[in-house]
């Protein structure tokens, strides 16, 4: 712990590290109250999956056509939007069997990263870093990236609350009021989209999920507002994000890992407590 | 009266889900004036809710027409006031009943900031017409089935609508409340012409003007007329009709309504 400590008031690196883990805090806990409260965890699942293809991609592409500038980011982008407005568009569409075609674009979208990267020459400890994340690799010019999109997802959230939670909420009277059910169904779709990419970096592809719907269950244990439950989640996410960094430092562990596992045993707590407290009353 | 354009009016509508040719609804031909308080009962399934779907402009007739007010249902659903099931919700969704009322005015309101002292006032008085003065800023995942419902009333007359569209609203009252909601929308008829869905016949009766009965086409009775071979043949079997407010006693029989 105290090693920990004195690292982060020496190195810049472990400074990145927590400010990415709270600037993706701020993302997924905005967004996964939306993901939470509409019910599509399966759909922003699907959509971190695909991403890893968009990465692949723009990593095979810098490397094989000598294009430095395009950076995995940049593919994470495009590919988390296109897949999400592609989703979004079929489950508008097509009512019934709409997780089949999801499923399919999720397996899909992470076997054409899986083969982008194995086709890209060189040292390929990227796909684990994709997976899993490194929280302890995000570069400056990341955060940066990072907090735009921050930026952007609060100025939406802002905007548009009152609709985007009339449409969580009920749906069908929203529309019977005039509001553009698909349109704001499609703009959760690509906060979504958004916030999965900025969360990548922090616990990977695979844990995306975890850290976007763990801080909002627990939050929505404490909270009975929409708005009460994101920023509950916020502060839950830059709890865990900095306790899972600092527990998995010294002992080299997988920070990502880490985090979701600290995450996961204050839900199940919060979890127990609720159990508890329901018993007492009946 | 009659000069009046009608509140809703269909003209030969026939409808079926995704086009098939199975129709759900077949040659509804139905006006209802402004000021009538009809029901619209028949078995499960027999197309009430989608008759309510295709008032609110949520599903297009295969044939004929549909026009409320005289125009399409698309041009005027701000004037139309509707109240869906509760059970439908997510009964933990994290909201105030003010929240929930508020989502009345979303179409007259700007699309950001919060809504105006005027909106909310007019929400507050809402919830006092339904009875739920004290419950403003209560959780509405706090509240009990028939309270939500009210909540859910007060949230489609708080935009002063000329319609009251409500769907099954005593599904999960007992007949004490329900009897309670009866006195409160014939209150509210006094300004809103208003249409129910509902299966629970006997009990409406009382309260409203004229009943509609669908089973993929549709008859209308005013409520006396309503006997049971009628609902036989609405109900395609033999149904017993229960009169709730028939007492029988040694002293001989009595309806304390009538």
């Amino acid at each position: 712990m105290s090693t920990f400590i004195k690292d982060l008031i020496e190195l810049p690196f472990l400074q990145n590290a927590i400010l990415a883990g709270v600037l993706c805090s701020i993302g997924s806990g905005i967004v996964g109250t939306y993901v939470v409260l509409r019910r599509i965890t399966y759909i922003a699942a699907a959509i971190s999956h695909c991403v890893l293809g968009g990465l692949g991609a723009a990593k095979y592409l810098s490397v094989v056509y000598g294009w430095t500038w395009l950076k995995p980011v940049h593919g994470a982008v495009v590919t988390a939007l296109l897949s999400a407005l592609l989703i979004g568009w079929v489950s508008l569409k097509a009512k019934e069997r709409e997780d089949s075609i999801i499923s399919a674009l999720w397996a899909v979208g992470m076997s054409m990263g899986v083969l982008f990267i194995y086709k890209t020459p060189g040292y390929n400890e990227d796909l684990m870093n994709y997976l899993f994340g490194n929280i302890l690799m995000v570069s400056t010019e990341e955060l940066y990236i990072i907090a735009i999109l921050d930026i952007i997802t609060i100025a939406l959230t802002c905007v548009f609350y009152k609709q985007t939670v009339a449409v969580c909420f009920d749906e069908e009277y929203a529309r019977t009021r005039g509001v553009n059910v698909e349109f704001y169904y499609l703009l959760m779709l690509c906060m979504t989209a958004l916030t999965v990419v900025l969360t990548v970096n922090v616990v990977g592809i695979i844990m995306v999920i975890a850290l976007l719907t763990l801080p909002v269950a627990i939050s929505s244990k404490m909270f009975n507002r929409v708005w009460k439950i994101m920023l509950g989640a916020t502060v839950l996410g830059i709890f865990f994000t900095s306790t899972g960094l600092m527990i998995s430092y010294e002992p080299n562990l997988p920070s990502g890992a880490v985090t979701i596992v600290v995450a996961g045993i204050f839900y199940f707590i919060t979890l127990l407590i609720s159990l508890f407290k329901k018993r007492k009353i009946a | 009266m009659s000069s009046e354009v009608p509140v809703i009016n269909f003209e030969n509508v026939d409808f079926s889900y995704d086009g098939s040719e199975e129709l759900v609804l077949e040659n509804i031909n139905l006006i209802v004036e402004k000021g009538e308080f009809a029901c619209v009962v028949g078995p499960n399934g027999g197309g009430k809710t989608t008759l309510l779907r295709l008032i609110l402009g949520l599903n297009k007739p295969l044939r004929g027409k549909i026009s409320l007010f005289g125009q399409s249902p698309e041009q005027v659903r701000h004037r139309i006031g509707y109240v869906p099931q509760f059970s439908k919700f997510d009964s933990n969704f994290p909201v105030s009943v003010l929240d929930v009322v508020l989502m009345g005015c979303l179409s007259k309101s700007f699309w950001w900031g919060s809504f105006s002292k005027k909106q909310t006032q007019d929400a507050i008085e809402a919830l006092e017409t339904v009875g739920l003065k004290n419950f403003v800023h209560k959780s509405f995942a706090d509240l009990s089935g028939g309270q939500k419902q009210r909540a859910l009333i007060a949230r489609a007359i708080m935009s002063q609508p000329e319609l009251l569209l409500l769907d099954e609203p005593t599904a999960s009252v007992d007949i004490h409340g329900t009897e309670q909601f009866y006195k409160m929308f014939a209150e509210m008829n006094k300004k809103f012409t208003i249409l129910i869905v509902s299966h629970d016949i006997g009990f409406v009766s009382s309260k409203v003007k004229s009943v509609i009965c669908v089973r993929k086409n549709l008859q209308i009775h005013p409520v006396s007329e309503l006997t049971g071979e009628s609902l036989q043949k609405m109900y395609g079997l033999d149904v017993h009709l229960i009169r709730h407010d028939h007492r029988c006693s040694e002293k001989g029989h009595s309806c304390p309504h009538l």
